[in-house]
């Protein structure tokens, strides 16, 4: 550092020799240098350089001290801190040293403004070393006799300087070698060292600008020892099973220092370390032997060791070694329990032993077999019986009864103390009353309240209740004087069943069952929600219970939201134990959205939305509206068909009027005196048209059965010939069958009354149908005066003529006609007459009028 | 508290009374600065336990030397005769009961003399041996040596002697009686290690007896700050 910076130094020297030109004499001494040089500060004092010219350049270039320029590297230096002492000398002063910088140069300001280097030095900073605290000194043991002193202190401050630590320590009379650090500035140490001798200790921090020591420290080596842990540790079991005897070398000679000793041991599987009294251990030993141990058990050990009065370090702990005590009989026998299955017969019983195996501070050893002892207590003839094990369950059949089974389990030492279970007939006694759970932490905390009598102990049975598999049955059994017991491997957000059963002196207790949640959860799903009947302001819905799996807790209710697509959500609180419920006050033909939410003491779920459309109308209001419409139809029907049936008259006046036929018009008067056949042709002259093609009807009237006296009819028929004389027969349709056949008909019946009197003759008329234009006509009306019975062979000239009709047909009308002789014997002539108003309805007035006089 | 002390006020005031006697020389005696502090008891405890380190450490170094000296050397039975130029060496063939007879002082300081002149002896040694390893024991042994020497001479400040006059410079330069050949070199080297036992095994029963006769500084300094 100083070199180069020298080297820089002489650089400037050399450029200023050469660039001046005064300097014209080849190689010349500088024209100046500085006071002091290359100087070590300490940083925050003040500093004052001095800038000495030369008198042979002052000749030679009239330079002057007035003229210096002080520069930091290539800062100048503010005048203010200059001071021309002399002619040749300049001096600089800085008041805070942590304002230089290296290099610090003198220059001159020579023929004007040409600036030139005089000379210049390097500036070091730094600080004074602090006095090295805290020094602490502890000797490791290498080996049997080599032991090392390692010293430590604090350094202080950082001095920005090449600062020398150096660890000194002497005897009275003695100044041994320094120990000199490599590398770090905190610690050294000392290979060789001598006990028994006080040392003083001390640490020596040097540089450039001083020298500080630390306190001394006045120590006897042998007082920090830390020894080696002891060595070749070997356990051993002793005669007892609680005994492990362990046994080691010392790396130290007594005649050096004597130990003490910490032990330390764990079971194999634990973590936690016991320790061996210290006071059991405090003097020089190279065994011991640990006691208290459990048996059959595997132990880990670990000394370690110190001066015996405690005076320095302890060692390191020694490596572990482990070891194993030997067997003992097992402390206590296997708690018991049973399953009884009574489900073949309800009077032999399948008995299910169960037995858990001895926990393994418990066994003491390798369980070997288990000895079942089964006494049948109800009847004392019958033999104990034995069987050995080597499983923790049995079965055996027996009969309904009360037995007690004693187990005993059995190692290579011995036999435990016996387990004695009471199988009584019956679960007659008190069970516990007031049973309750309790999470705590990761465990269930079961609890009871006894009952009065004595109990031996508690069974505590559980198992994880499931909807897929059946219940599988976890036990564990507790002391009668406890009223609580915590289960553990219970998971959370399960259902379990919990049974208590007591166990007493003479017999058991029913068991109490209560289940419970370790820990809740909200549900893993919703319930589905469905309709099962929708009305038009109601609807019933329905779902099923969640499985025991997707509640996580006790369902506390249901909640059904339901809303239509835009109103406000409706909220309702359903029962758990509900799986319906009708929604009322709905709005007729709606979409409604329905979910629902079940909730357990954590939280919800919400199950799938189900939509539904109420109904536009209710229940039977279709039927109240169409069955009156019905009616009312109906009704409105039958007043027509009787107002229709009262004005029948008036209607088929309007709609179906009378029209009177022609052909019977004038019967009366030429039908006796033309033969028949001529009056075909007549006809068919006088209807060229033939537009009737009906049947025309005649009546065949009885004269007996004529009401019509011969009296009440004789005016009518003068006034008929009146009014046949007076008008004449000119029309032919004025006059009728009825006008004219009434006189026929008198005189018919004037001859007829006689026939039928003497005979049972019948009065024929035969009818002959028109035939329809190019068919024969046949409009035959022809009377027979004859009173034999009508033969086929008389009439089958007629009937060839009259077409086609059958015989049958013919008959047919007969009889209709004949019917409707009996029927309208009443007034047959009145109809007659208005058949023949229609024919003529202005010629009818006057005959109208004269009917009615007539009546 | 108080009144125990004045019941014991004879004893405390005995031992207090040679206890600032001590601590009144002390100042005096540049080679106990350091140990100021330290009561003449335990100084005389560090002693003996560096005394049966020595021991210690003399047991295993001399069977490695006398086997470096082969021969009949090693053997464990080999008895020599002493020479009439070992007499130079410090014998501790003194009769027993005459020892026993001499005062703390004088058995002190025959001691610090004895191992002042011994200590030189092995030092020259030590520039002999050949195996590195022999050397560095050597080495070691003679530091503790003269730790020794150093805690005798603070023992004896402690409990009031002067030092023995001019024992630090060894009577004469080793060179001079250098031994004519190298059997009796190895004659004085086995002798000068069968002294230093002799002497160490005697030393710690000086201590020893010592110890029980000056109780620890400890103690004197409690009772004398419940005393005040």
């Amino acid at each position: 550092m100083f070199s180069r910076w020298n080297w820089v130094a002489c650089g400037f020297c050399l450029v200023l020799n050469i660039c001046s030109p005064d300097a014209s004499g080849g190689l010349v001494q500088s024209c100046g240098h500085i006071i002091p040089e290359s100087p070590v500060l300490a940083l925050g004092s003040n500093f004052t350089a001095l800038c000495i010219l030369n008198e042979s350049c002052l000749d030679f270039g009239n330079i002057y001290a007035s003229q210096i320029i002080w520069k930091i590297k290539n800062r100048v230096v503010p005048k203010e801190q200059y001071r021309e002492i002399n002619r040749t000398v300049s001096s600089v002063t800085f008041n805070d040293t942590s304002s230089l910088a290296t290099p610090l140069t003198c220059n001159i300001l020579a023929d004007g403004q040409i600036e030139q280097n005089i000379y210049g030095i390097t500036v070091t900073v730094g600080l004074a070393p602090e006095k090295p605290k805290n020094l602490s000194c502890i000797v490791h043991q290498m080996s049997r006799i080599t032991y090392v002193m390692t010293c430590t202190w604090n350094p202080g401050r950082h001095t920005f300087l090449d600062t020398q630590f150096r660890l000194r320590y002497r005897w009275p009379e003695e100044i041994f070698p320094d120990c000199i650090p490599k590398d770090v500035n905190n610690s050294c140490t000392v290979a060789d060292i001598q006990f028994f001798v006080n040392t003083e200790i001390w640490v020596e921090a040097t540089n450039a600008l001083g020298k500080a020591e630390s306190d001394p420290l006045v120590v006897d080596p042998i007082n920090i020892v830390k020894p080696l842990p002891p060595q070749n540790v070997s356990v051993s079991s002793g005669l007892l099973p609680t005994i492990l005897k362990l046994s080691w070398e010392n790396w130290i000679s007594n005649a050096v220092m004597t130990l003490k000793f910490n032990i330390r041991y764990r079971i194999v599987d634990d973590t936690d370390w016991m320790e061996v009294p210290s006071d059991d251990t405090a003097s020089p030993r190279t065994s011991f032997s640990v006691q208290g141990l459990r048996p059959y058990t595997e132990y880990v050990f670990s000394i370690r060791c110190m001066k015996e009065d405690g005076v320095g370090y302890w060692s390191d702990w020694s490596e572990e070694k482990t070891g194993i005590t030997t067997e003992d009989l097992p402390s206590k026998g296997p708690p018991i329990w049973r399953i009884i299955d009574k489900s073949h017969s309800p009077a032999c019983w399948t008995v299910h032993l169960i037995w858990k195996a001895l926990k393994p501070f418990e066994a003491n050893g390798v369980i070997l077999q288990y000895e079942v002892t089964v006494r049948d207590k109800s009847s004392l003839s019958s033999p104990v019986k034995k069987y050995n094990v080597t499983s923790t369950n049995h079965t055996l059949q027996l009969p309904e009864g009360t037995y007690e089974v004693t187990l005993i389990a059995r190692n290579s030492v011995g036999a435990s103390p016996p387990s004695v279970l009471l199988i009584p007939a019956s679960n007659s006694k008190a069970p516990v009353k007031n049973l309750r759970t309790l999470p705590k932490h990761d465990k269930l905390w079961v609890g009871w309240t006894a009952p009065n009598s004595y109990v031996l102990k508690y069974v505590i049975e559980w198992c994880l209740v499931s909807s897929s598999s059946d219940c599988i049955t976890e036990w564990q059994i507790a002391l009668g004087d406890v009223q609580g017991v915590e289960l553990k491997g219970i998971k959370p957000f399960k259902c379990y069943l919990i049974t208590v059963y007591p166990l007493y002196a003479d017999g058991q207790g029913s068991g109490q069952s209560v289940k419970a949640y370790l820990k809740q959860d909200r549900p893993s799903k919703g319930p589905t929600v469905q309709t099962k009947k929708v009305g038009k302001a109601e609807a019933v819905l329905t779902w099923n219970h969640l499985t025991v799996e997707e509640q996580n807790g006790f369902i506390r209710n249901y909640t059904i939201l339901y809303k239509t697509i835009d109103g406000n959500e409706t909220v309702v609180t359903v029962d758990p134990s509900k799986t319906e419920y009708t929604l009322s006050s709905l709005t007729s033909d709606t979409l409604y959205t329905v979910r629902m939410m079940a909730s357990t003491d954590n939280g919800s779920r919400s199950g799938p939305d189900f939509t539904f459309t109420t109904q536009k109308f209710g229940k039977g209001e279709i039927e109240a509206i169409v069955v009156p419409v019905c009616l009312a139809f109906l009704l409105i029907v039958l007043l027509g068909v009787l107002f229709c049936f009262n004005k029948r008259d008036l209607i088929k006046k309007h709609i179906w009027p009378i029209v009177p036929d022609p052909s019977k018009s004038n019967i009366a008067q030429w039908s006796p005196q033309v033969p028949a056949k001529h009056n075909f042709n007549s006809k068919d002259q006088m209807y060229p048209e033939g537009s009737f093609t009906d049947v025309s009807v005649v009546e065949i009237e009885a004269d007996d059965k004529k009401s019509f006296s011969e009296q009440d009819l004789k005016p009518f028929d003068l006034l008929k010939k009146e009014k046949s004389t007076s008008e004449g027969h000119s029309s032919g349709i004025g006059g009728s069958s009825c006008m004219s056949s009434p006189r026929q008909s008198v005189s018919d019946s004037d001859e007829g009354e006689t026939t039928q009197n003497t005979s049972s003759t019948v009065q024929y008329s035969t009818v002959v149908l028109n035939g329809y234009r190019d068919q024969t006509p046949v409009q035959v009306f022809s009377r027979s005066e004859s009173t034999q019975p009508l033969l086929d062979s008389e009439e089958r000239p007629e009937d060839h003529a009259g077409g086609a009709d059958s015989p049958a047909q013919r008959q047919q009308y007969f009889r209709q006609n004949g019917g409707q002789d009996e029927i309208n014997t009443d007034r047959p002539c009145f109809e007659r007459t208005k058949q023949i108003t229609h024919a003529n309805e202005g010629d009818l007035v006057g005959f109208v009028q004269l009917q009615i006089s007539a009546k | 508290m108080l009144n125990v002390t004045g019941e014991l006020s004879g004893d405390s005031w005995g031992i207090f009374t040679f206890l600032c006697a001590a601590l009144c020389n002390l100042p005096a005696l540049p080679a106990l600065n350091c140990s100021e502090e330290l009561g003449a008891g335990q100084s005389i405890q560090q002693t003996y336990d560096l005394t049966r380190y020595l021991e210690h450490q003399l047991r295993t170094l001399a069977g490695t030397y006398l086997n470096y000296l082969g021969p009949p050397f090693n053997e464990p039975d080999f008895n020599p005769p002493r020479l009439a130029r070992a007499e130079r060496v410090p014998s501790a063939t003194v009769d027993l009961d005459l020892w026993r007879g001499l005062t703390d002082n004088a058995r002190l300081a025959a001691n610090y003399r004895a191992y002042s002149r011994l200590l030189c002896y092995l030092r020259v040694l030590d520039g002999q041996v050949g195996t590195a390893e022999l050397r560095h024991r050597l080495a070691h042994f003679c530091a503790s040596l003269q730790g020794l020497v150093l805690s005798i001479g603070g023992v004896m400040s402690s409990l009031g002697y002067p030092l023995p006059a001019g024992p630090a410079g060894p009577p004469a330069p080793p060179g001079a009686h250098a031994a004519p050949n190298d059997f009796l070199k190895k004659m004085d080297d086995f002798w000068l290690l069968k002294e230093l036992q002799t002497w160490l095994w005697r030393s710690a029963k000086d201590f020893n007896r010592l110890k029980k006769k000056v109780p620890p500084a400890v103690v004197t300094l409690r009772l004398e700050a419940r005393g005040f």
